[in-house]
């Protein structure tokens, strides 16, 4: 059975694909020690596609969509493009690792794409984030910070400019 | 007059025991940190200018440990901060930025500081600071929910949590299983009643350093912020560290 992992990257998303993985089964510390050299990671995890936002303000949306659970056509388009065909009737040979179980279940809801957000998948996208420039040929090691940069203050600027007379949430 | 600190070529600096930060030998010794955005400051913190021996001019700025209850652990002799130059940070609780920006100074060019803050009141100043300082990403989210904010932010070396909320511990436990390295390291400051204020701060302290060390955290040592905080702790470890003797680095 595939295991497809997304990720959600500032600078667009990205799935791979899971090798190996009946070998080591579901055990995390097996995946811990698998996803912690870059060498043995890349035998583990394989980049299937990287689909790059194609602007800021496209970047913008997705953050957005992402942070509520919630799928956007674009995410949609990329998962239904790349991924297995789900056929009607029959029970797919494969699952998507994400990273939150929300948006998973919509994505599931949808696309019929079945889904799984447990601590295996996690410590197997800890993984990803690791060695994610690596993993994706065509980025330099200073491009996803500068993608980070740019899409944080557009997220962070709107959030405090829409709540300006909000009063401060304060717990406890 | 802007006090004793602005006196140039009086006031010598020289380097501290932790990397990126250094001591203003002046009337008093003063913390500092090299200014990554010389001519400005950010809260209104008194700078020192020193000539170098080409003539050229280094900007520090004075770190309060009034202020920052990291510079306060510093000053209270944690043996290593993991906070340096080139380091990638998850800082939490960063409120207005005033130690975020002395932690991109430490930091400097090549690090980076992921700043996170939820209250919008503070997390405008951070932003305005962070548009100034290209190494601080400012994301006005909520530390208890790391999901939301995974899109923003990369692996880092070390995580500071100051988010003085009773359940810290576990935040910055679900914080680390997103974005802390193995073999990284972590900075938690502890205000006891902000935990429990029934029981005795060092009761509170070695409760939340149990907890800690319930999830995958090993605690290396404990600064308590005194005299510039009352019952507030330091506790500074490492994350997953390798089960073999730690390798040099």
């Amino acid at each position: 059975m595939a295991l497809f992992l997304l990720f959600e990257a500032a600078n667009g998303y990205a799935l791979f694909e899971a090798h190996g993985i009946d070998e080591i089964g579901q055990n995390t510390e097996a995946v811990r020690n698998s996803v912690t050299d870059l060498n043995r990671f890349g035998k583990v995890v394989k980049l299937r596609s990287f689909n790059p936002f194609t602007s800021a303000l496209d970047a913008l949306e997705q953050v957005n969509a992402v942070t509520e659970g919630v799928m956007t056509d674009e995410l949609r388009t990329v998962l239904e493009t790349n991924l297995p065909k789900v056929k009607e009737g029959k029970k797919p040979k494969f699952s998507l690792g994400v990273a939150e179980s929300k948006l998973g279940s919509q994505i599931h809801d949808v696309t019929k794409i079945p889904c799984q957000c447990n601590e295996f998948v996690g410590e197997l996208l800890r993984g990803v984030r690791q060695h994610f420039v690596d993993s994706v040929g065509d980025l330099k090691p200073g491009d996803l910070i500068k993608a980070q940069l740019g899409l944080s203050h557009s997220y962070s600027r709107a959030k405090v400019k829409f709540n300006v007379n909000r009063v401060d949430n304060m717990v406890i | 007059g802007r006090g004793g600190m602005k006196g140039g070529s009086k006031v010598l600096v020289e380097p501290h025991r932790h990397d990126g930060i250094f001591i203003a030998k002046g009337k008093e010794d003063a913390l500092v940190t090299r200014n990554l955005v010389p001519g400005e400051a950010v809260y209104n913190e008194k700078r020192v200018s020193v000539q170098n021996e080409d003539s050229t001019k280094t900007e520090y700025r004075i770190w309060n440990p009034f202020r920052s209850k990291l510079a306060a652990a510093v000053l209270g002799g944690v043996d290593n901060i993991w906070i340096k130059p080139g380091a990638k940070v998850l800082y939490l609780g960063a409120a207005s930025g005033t130690t975020v920006s002395h932690v991109s100074d430490i930091v400097g060019p090549t690090g980076v500081v992921y700043a996170v803050e939820f209250s919008h009141r503070s997390g405008r100043d951070l932003v305005n600071m962070a548009k100034k300082r290209t190494n601080v990403i400012p994301i006005i989210e909520d530390a208890r929910h790391p999901a939301k904010y995974r899109m923003l932010v990369g692996m880092v070396d070390v995580i500071f949590s100051d988010v003085a909320q009773p359940d810290q511990a576990r935040i910055l436990g679900l914080n680390a299983s997103y974005f802390l390295k193995a073999g990284g390291h972590f900075v938690i400051s502890i205000k006891a009643n902000c935990i429990d204020s029934t029981v005795p701060a060092e009761a509170v302290f070695q409760s939340e350093v149990n907890k800690l060390k319930a999830d995958q955290f090993k605690p290396f040592e404990q600064v308590t912020l005194e005299p510039f905080e009352r019952d507030h702790a330091c506790v500074v470890g490492g994350y997953r560290m390798p089960k073999k003797k730690k390798d040099a680095e």
